[in-house]
C-alpha cells in the first residue's frame, strides 16, 4: 500500500477544516503512514444549551467518527492520539479533566470519611 | 441600499454581529465587520463610528483604514479621502489599485487632470488596470482619455469596493456555517465586483477546495496569485490541493515556492520534507525537518520524522538522539519508545 505521508496530511487537513472540531489548539504530524495527533481536543460548533452531559456525548461521538475516519484514509497504518484533554482506555474515550476530578472528589470523599 | 437591509441573510449577520460587539468591544476586527455592513446599509455614520473606532483599537489596520477611505468617498469628504489615500500611497508607491482609487476620487471632486495622471500610474504599476481602462476606452494609444461615458462609469465603481467587501464577508459567514453553495454564490459576487482582490479568489478556493472541487479551487487559487505572487500561504494551499489529487509532483513544486517565500514557518519546512521524504529524497527532507526544528524546537512532529529518517537510513545513532528527546517531552509515547528499544 502507498504511505505517501503528505497525501495523508493533506487529507486530515482537509477533513478537520470540514469538521465541527476547533483544530486551533490541535497538531498534527504523519511518519510513515503513522499519524499523531496531540493537543486540545474541543468542538467548535456546539449546539447543546450549556448542558455538560450532552456536549460531553457530542464530543465523543464527534471523537470516535473523526478516529474512524483518519483510519480509513488510505495508507494510513496507525493513529496515535496524545489528547491533553481526552484519552482512549480500553477503546472508550474518557475525558482526562473529568477523570481528574473524579478522582479528586474520591480522595476527598475518602479524606471526609476517614477524618470521621 | 434599501435592498440590503431587507435582506434576512444581512438582518441576521447584522443582529449577530450587534451582539458580539457588545461582547467583545475591543475587537478592531468585529467593530471594522460592523462598520462595513452600516456601510452597505446605508448608514453612514454609523459605519464611520465603528471604522474610527477600530482604527482607535489598531490604528495599522489596513483593511478598516481603506473602508473608510471609500466611506469618505461615498460621503463626498474628498479631503479626508485624500488624505487616507495619499498616505497609503506613500507607504505602497508601486500599488496600482491605490492610484486607481485616486484617480476615481479626483475624478468625482472635479481634479480631471490629476485624475488622468493616477489612471496612467495604476496602469503602469499593475497590468489588470491597463486592460481595464482598454476595455472602457480610457487607455488609449498609451494616453489617458477621459470620455463623458467612461467618466459616468467610473465614478460609481467605488461603491464596487463596499459591495465586495460586504459579499465576502457573507461567503465567509456562510462558509463558516458550512453553507458552502451559498457561500460561493456570494464570494463570486465579490469577485465579480472586484477582480484585482487577490483575496477574493483565495477565499473561493478554500470554499471550492472544502466542496472538493479541487480543479476549481486550483483555478482559484492561481488567480490570487496572479494578482499578488508575494501570496505566500496561496502556495502552500495550491500544495495542500494537489496533495489532495494524489499529484505530489505540483504539491512539491508548490510547497517549495511556499517555503521560499515563508521560510520562518516551520509547518511549511515540516510539509516540504514529508514530500521529499514520500519521493525517498532523504537528505533533502532531512535538511527541511532541521529548519523547521531550528525555528521551532518543540516541534514533536519535526523531530519524530527525522529520528524515523535516521532509522531508514541506518544511522542508528543519531535516530536514538532524536528519539531520547522525544521522550524527555512526552515520556508516555510507547510508539517513540519500542522504537528506541528496538534500536539500542
Amino acid at each position: 500500500m502507498l504511505k505517501e505521508d503528505f497525501v495523508i496530511q493533506s487529507n486530515i487537513r482537509r477533513m478537520l477544516i470540514r469538521s465541527s472540531i476547533d483544530y486551533s489548539r490541535m497538531d498534527f504530524g504523519t511518519v510513515k503512514g503513522v499519524v499523531y495527533i496531540r493537543g486540545f481536543f474541543q468542538i467548535s460548533r456546539l449546539y447543546t444549551d450549556g448542558d455538560e452531559k450532552e456536549e460531553k456525548e457530542f464530543t465523543v461521538k464527534t471523537l470516535y467518527s473523526f478516529e474512524k475516519k483518519i483510519r480509513s484514509l488510505p495508507g494510513v497504518t496507525d493513529v496515535i492520539f496524545q489528547f491533553l484533554n481526552w484519552r482512549k482506555e480500553k477503546g472508550q474515550w474518557v475525558p482526562i479533566e473529568g477523570k481528574k476530578k473524579e478522582e479528586e472528589k474520591d480522595d476527598d470523599e475518602n479524606k471526609t470519611e476517614s477524618n470521621l | 441600499m434599501m435592498r440590503t437591509r431587507r435582506n434576512p441573510i444581512y438582518k441576521r449577520i447584522l443582529s449577530e454581529i450587534e451582539r458580539e460587539v457588545q461582547f467583545h468591544p475591543r475587537y478592531a476586527d468585529l467593530q471594522n465587520q460592523f462598520a462595513l455592513l452600516w456601510m452597505v446599509g446605508g448608514e453612514m455614520e454609523k459605519a464611520e463610528n465603528h471604522f474610527l473606532e477600530a482604527l482607535r483599537l489598531n490604528p495599522k489596520y489596513r483593511e478598516a483604514i481603506l473602508n473608510l477611505g471609500f466611506l469618505y468617498i461615498e460621503m463626498r469628504r474628498w479631503k479626508e479621502a485624500e488624505e487616507i489615500f495619499l498616505s497609503e500611497v506613500k507607504r505602497h508607491p508601486r500599488d496600482g489599485s491605490l492610484h486607481h482609487v485616486l484617480g476615481i476620487l479626483y475624478l468625482q471632486a472635479g481634479r480631471e487632470k490629476e485624475a488622468a495622471a493616477r489612471i496612467h500610474k495604476s496602469i503602469r504599476y499593475h497590468s489588470y488596470y491597463r486592460d481595464y481602462y482598454k476595455k472602457r476606452r480610457v487607455w488609449q494609444r498609451g494616453g489617458v482619455h477621459l470620455h463623458q461615458k467612461a467618466e459616468r462609469t467610473l465614478k460609481k465603481t467605488h461603491l464596487n469596493h463596499h459591495y465586495a467587501h460586504f459579499h465576502n464577508f457573507i461567503g465567509l459567514y456562510l462558509a463558516k456555517k458550512g453553507k458552502s453553495a451559498q457561500a460561493v454564490k456570494e464570494l463570486r459576487k465579490a469577485a465579480r465586483l472586484k477582480p484585482d482582490e487577490f483575496i477574493f479568489h483565495a477565499n473561493l478556493g478554500t470554499v471550492y477546495a472544502y466542496q472538493g472541487a479541487y480543479p476549481k479551487a486550483i483555478h482559484e487559487y492561481q488567480k490570487a496569485l496572479e494578482i499578488d505572487p508575494f501570496y505566500g500561504l496561496g502556495y502552500a494551499n495550491l500544495s495542500y490541493i494537489y496533495g489532495l489529487m494524489r499529484r505530489t509532483h505540483e504539491a512539491l513544486r508548490y510547497m517549495k515556492k511556499a517555503v521560499q517565500m515563508n521560510p520562518r514557518y516551520a509547518d511549511l519546512h515540516y510539509n516540504l520534507a514529508l514530500l521529499y521524504s514520500d519521493r525517498k529524497r532523504y537528505e533533502e527532507a532531512a535538511f527541511e525537518l532541521k529548519k523547521a526544528l531550528r525555528i521551532n524546537p518543540n516541534y514533536l512532529f519535526a523531530r519524530i520524522n527525522l529520528g524515523v529518517l535516521y532509522e531508514d537510513q541506518k544511522r542508528w545513532k543519531e535516530a536514538r538522539r532524536e528519539y531520547r528527546k522525544i521522550l524527555q517531552v512526552t515520556p508516555d509515547d510507547e510508539h517513540i519508545r519500542k522504537r528506541l528499544e528496538r534500536i539500542s
